[in-house]
């Protein structure tokens, strides 16, 4: 191969590894630690899997505030993005939440805030995988 | 099902999950992430403890 050829190869290199690796950042949103698993990092893949499901399980048992779409101010569409962070688990949290949220009791408030943390820990454990795939951490 | 944990007992889960993530995030060997973990952890607990009694005067 040539000089020019290899030079017109490193692009097209470059952009199959970038959408690669939005792929990789999109599985593990969807699925916590997914994007960890196909790159065969099992420690982490288990780790965020777990951490994220145990705080679903928790928050949604402890009846906290699952935010809709239909949530009318801006605070609850914060509250949105981050349920939404926990991929697939939002309709798990929302499976398991069969008598709706209660946060008459503080325990209710404090599963609103477990749904809400495990989703921003999923969006920064999917951030990894993607920086992960990019080459840019391990 | 229904979970009824204290203020306490959510503090404790919540600060020790999160510990374990933050440790996993960030630091790779073993030893290190150990460390991380059980470091971030007693700070979690040393700030949500403290915080607790600055607010108590302020309770009642």
């Amino acid at each position: 191969m040539t000089d020019e050829t290899q030079i017109a190869a490193a692009p097209s290199r470059d952009k199959q590894r970038e959408a690669r690796a939005i792929a990789l950042g999109v599985a593990g949103w969807l699925v916590p630690g997914l994007g960890h698993a196909l790159q065969k990092m099992w420690g982490r893949a288990l780790a965020f899997l777990l951490i994220v499901g145990v705080l679903v399980f928790v928050g949604a048992g402890m009846r906290g505030n699952l935010f809709t779409s239909e949530s009318g101010d801006a605070f609850a569409a914060l509250g949105y993005l981050a349920d939404l962070g926990t991929g697939s688990f939002y309709w798990l949290a929302k499976y398991i939440e069969v008598g709706g949220p209660d946060v008459s009791h503080a325990y209710g408030d404090y599963g609103t805030r477990f749904l809400a943390a495990a989703g921003v820990l999923n969006l920064l454990a999917a951030l990894h995988a993607y920086e992960a795939a990019r080459g840019r951490k391990a | 099902m229904k979970f009824h944990l204290s203020h306490l007992q959510a503090m404790l889960l919540f600060a020790l999950l999160v510990s374990i993530a933050f440790g996993f995030l960030s630091r790779r060997r073993p030893l290190d992430r150990a460390k991380y973990i059980v470091w971030s952890l007693l700070l979690f607990l040393l700030f949500g403890i403290g915080i607790g009694w600055a607010m108590y005067p302020f309770s009642r």
